[in-house]
């Protein structure tokens, strides 16, 4: 008797158990993860400070901002091959295509018809790519030169990204002299953001001036593109760089980080160059990262003057393609607080963007719509921005 | 009277054609299959249609999903006839059931949501309306409509199912087929408009340049509290409600609501219990990704963005759903032979970490084996496509085909039906308050608590210790 008792007293006892088990642990999801007392999870942020160090001056050449001409049209290749994940070399855009038309493309197809060209003559390799490609005359590209004034007065230069269209981006090298500066290596390194076709296709245009240029890749580049430095006649120092801090030269340094990107695109890299009495500079290709996350991984790493964020270039990848999402107005309003004092975006950004960022008032350095550049609302080709330094 | 489906999902005996594990094992190697060969023809943006734009392909899976729950749950198969359904060959009714969800499902996004809505309603269901606007593309107008078609069928798979498992078909449970259908569908559609309204009207108002002030409200009401004013918030808890609606309905069998006596009480506790429950998980999982990445900054993207976040909150919930329904489906709910609650406790578990297993195995294979980009957090990368794709294919598998082959459907006699119905009775009955039961509570709820706790502690140290992306 007793020990049935003792039985059904256990059985009940579990049945209880089970119940509270899963109701205890509901309670305390619900009550405490997203309650006040949550926050006591966190750590304090313990910045690194890593000391970059300075230079005087930083000016910025905008090259290309336009990296396609036709939103339109772009949107139109994307939406035909499939949306925005597919592969970007499959697109059977220029310089890849290979003439079977959109979507079906590859990268050993298309660069079978035009590697023997490569570097020396990209004008007969984009003629020969015109023909089999989609959409050839709507490609542009993005490519700036960053021109770093030493705290001695010694001026080194750098390029960011080399664009997509040979033609144009061998117009863009020529009327900035670019063409010229390569040719005398003045210019010491190639920084490729990411391998984005309006960034990075164009690298045979950097490599037909100067084919021994060291060149900086984030990690992530899919074989094709490790395989298009070599094709394009490269005979210099390639280096990937991990995700993290990079110091080039005192006040300049690339962060990567390991992001996923449209296109089947992996890893990005950035600029930050910390300008004496000034604050930090940001230098970016695309940004997909977001400037926000740019801004706080800077603080919590590197230590930088009058610990002040001071100044911006380059494609903030906000609305590329004219489209919006509420969380870009999170950017947009979060935007003020990190108080920059210089804002040179373009490309990526999104010309709706700049709207919003110049309806916010926040400081929008305008551009002269010149060179294929639609509006003057931001930085356009052939216009200037410096940082520690009037241009 | 012609009953059509009502009760036939209750009243078919699956018989296994071998022994456990065999037939679970078959159904998964097969399942897995059809959803990889479909996958690639529909979806995969390296396949043949390459739906996976991503919001197209997403928009189609989870109205899809709502088809399938519309005619078994909602419309108990109406037309087809009882006789029909029991002796079809499976793969018939599968074929056919199916092509009848499909060709619904285009009829409502074609004519309903772009004709009708879109036409004289709500220009963002239509994508021809929303290419007038200045510089918009054919790309963004599709996408942007699927968006909104998209956030309707979250909102839509929650409630038509509530209203089933929840509040148990009222006032319409005795009514004769198609009445019933028709009137559930009313009342969860008008529902899921309010919602649609009140949670994701603001969202598509605030795409378009300047915000659409004199429309929809903005910024919207929930802006200081989600720390963004993406209707991504919104898409987290009603996933969870969805997610928590079949989790209560498979591997819990209803309980605990089903222990309530009084009909109302039960019905209103349930549907209101089941929200209880989604929000609990769906703080829950947010404060799970802030224990892992850190604290989310409002502007920055992916992965510390706070709508990321509350998008992956919806994401990660499915996640749960998947090993709940294969529990159900194809391994008879096991175990069976404890009292209910210790079944219920032992499925969860087995369903949690299945579902931390599911997710590390698809971030790990999902780039190379789906086509999706790498990594956890593009914002392109939406785990419910394949999840909730392969779910709607265990759904046809299970609902249509009666788990064809590696089950056999006999209908259940009167005897069978009856004892059924004894059993589940008994069942119930056996969950009494006892002294020993409310020990029993009152320690399972501490040790529940601290199970919540201990998780917290460790949950860093566990992500840091698995490499899942490289």
């Amino acid at each position: 008797m007793s020990e049935d008792k003792g039985k059904i007293n256990r059985r009940d006892f579990l049945k209880g158990a089970a119940t509270g088990v899963l109701g205890g642990a509901v309670l305390g999801m619900g009550l405490f993860s997203y309650g006040p007392w949550s926050k006591t999870y966190f750590p304090e942020v313990k910045r690194k400070l890593v000391d970059i160090g300075t230079c005087k001056s930083v000016k910025v050449t905008n090259l290309s901002e336009t990296s396609w001409f036709e939103n339109s049209v772009l949107m139109g290749d994307i939406k035909g091959a499939g949306g925005l994940l597919v592969n970007q070399y499959s697109y059977n855009w220029p310089p890849f295509g290979d003439g079977t038309g959109l979507g079906k493309g590859s990268y050993e197809k298309g660069i079978a018809k035009i590697k023997h060209l490569l570097p020396h003559a990209i004008d007969e390799a984009w003629a020969v790519t015109e023909g089999l490609s989609v959409n050839p005359n709507n490609a542009g590209g993005f490519a700036c030169l960053i021109e770093v004034e030493e705290l001695s007065g010694n001026k080194r230069k750098f390029l960011l990204d080399s664009g997509w269209s040979y033609k144009w981006m061998d117009e863009c090298f020529k009327r900035e002299g670019i063409d010229e500066m390569l040719r005398n290596r003045e210019i010491e390194a190639l920084i490729i953001s990411h391998e984005h076709f309006d960034h990075f296709w164009g690298v045979p245009v950097t490599y037909k001036y100067d084919p021994t240029i060291t060149t900086y890749i984030p990690e992530g580049f899919y074989p094709e593109g490790l395989q298009y430095i070599k094709d394009s006649g490269h005979q210099g120092k390639v280096i990937t760089i991990k995700p993290g801090l990079n110091p080039l030269i005192p006040g300049l340094s690339t962060y990567v980080f390991a992001v996923p990107i449209i296109c089947r695109v992996y890893g990005e890299q950035a600029i930050f160059a910390n300008v004496k009495d000034h604050g930090l500079v940001s230098i970016t290709g695309c940004c997909h990262f977001g400037i926000i996350q740019f801004s706080e991984t800077a603080f919590r790493e590197i230590k930088y003057e009058k610990d002040q964020l001071y100044g911006i270039y380059g494609g903030l990848h906000i609305s590329p393609f004219e489209d919006w999402d509420p969380k870009y107005d999170d950017l947009v309003l979060s935007l003020g607080k990190y108080d920059f004092q210089k804002i040179g975006c373009n490309h990526c950004t999104g010309l709706l963007c700049a709207k919003k960022f110049v309806d916010a008032g926040y400081p929008i350095v305008r551009g002269t719509a010149q060179y294929r550049s639609r509006e003057t609302v931001y930085l356009g080709n052939g216009d200037r921005i410096g940082f520690g330094i009037e241009v | 009277m012609e009953r059509f489906g009502m009760g036939y999902l209750e009243e078919r005996k699956l018989v296994q054609r071998w022994p456990q594990p065999f037939p679970a094992i078959v159904s998964l190697v097969l399942t897995i299959a059809v959803f990889y060969l479909t996958w690639w023809i529909f979806q995969d943006p390296r396949g043949w249609l390459r739906m996976y734009t991503p919001y197209v392909g997403y928009m189609y899976t989870r109205w899809w999903l709502i088809m399938l729950i519309w005619m078994v749950y909602i419309f108990n198969y109406w037309p087809f006839k009882r006789t029909w359904l029991e002796k079809t060959h499976p793969i018939v009714k599968g074929a056919v059931l199916t092509a009848i969800s499909v060709l619904i499902l285009y009829g409502l996004i074609k004519g309903f949501f772009e004709g009708l809505l879109g036409n004289f309603g709500i220009a963002y269901f239509n994508p021809e309306r929303l290419m007038k606007l200045p510089r918009m593309t054919e790309f963004f107008a599709l996408e942007y409509a699927s968006l909104a078609c998209l956030m309707f069928a979250a909102i839509a798979s929650w409630l038509s199912p509530a209203w089933v498992v929840a509040c148990e078909e009222v006032p319409w449970q005795n009514m004769d087929q198609p009445g019933k259908g028709i009137s559930i569908l009313v009342v969860t559609f008008f529902l899921s408009v309010l919602v649609f309204f009140m949670t994701m009207h603001s969202h598509m108002g605030i795409l378009y340049y300047p915000w659409q002030y004199f429309t929809a409200i903005t910024p919207p009401y929930w802006e200081k509290f989600a720390n963004t004013v993406s209707g991504n918030f919104h898409v987290a808890w009603i996933m969870c409600c969805t997610v928590v609606v079949w989790i209560v309905e498979t591997i819990w069998e209803r309980f605990p609501f089903k222990l309530i006596k009084t009909n109302w009480l039960r019905r209103i506790t349930a549907f209101f219990g089941i929200i209880v429950l989604a929000w609990a998980m769906f703080f829950f999982l947010y404060f799970a990704q802030e224990l892992t990445w850190g604290q989310a900054i409002r502007g920055t993207r992916l992965i510390n963005a706070p709508d990321w976040r509350w998008l992956h909150v919806g994401e990660m919930a499915v996640f749960f759903l998947v090993p709940a329904i294969f529990i159900t489906f194809y391994c008879g709910n096991w175990p069976r032979r404890f009292s209910l609650p210790v079944n219920v406790l032992i499925r969860t578990v087995i369903a949690i970490a299945a579902a931390i297993l599911l997710y590390i195995v698809y971030y790990k294979t999902s780039h190379d084996f789906l086509g999706t980009q790498k990594g956890f957090m593009h914002e392109a990368q939406f785990p419910m496509i394949p999840l909730i794709w392969l779910i709607n294919i265990w759904l046809v598998h299970h609902w249509f085909m009666d788990n064809w082959p590696a089950w056999k459907m006999v209908p259940k006699t009167a005897a069978e039906i009856s004892l059924d119905h004894d059993a589940e009775k008994a069942k119930i009955n056996e969950i009494r308050w006892t002294k020993a039961l409310g020990w029993g509570l009152g320690v399972g709820t501490v040790c529940g608590v601290a199970v919540y706790f201990i998780t917290l502690s460790i949950l860093p140290w566990v992500y840091k210790s698995i490499t899942i992306i490289k």
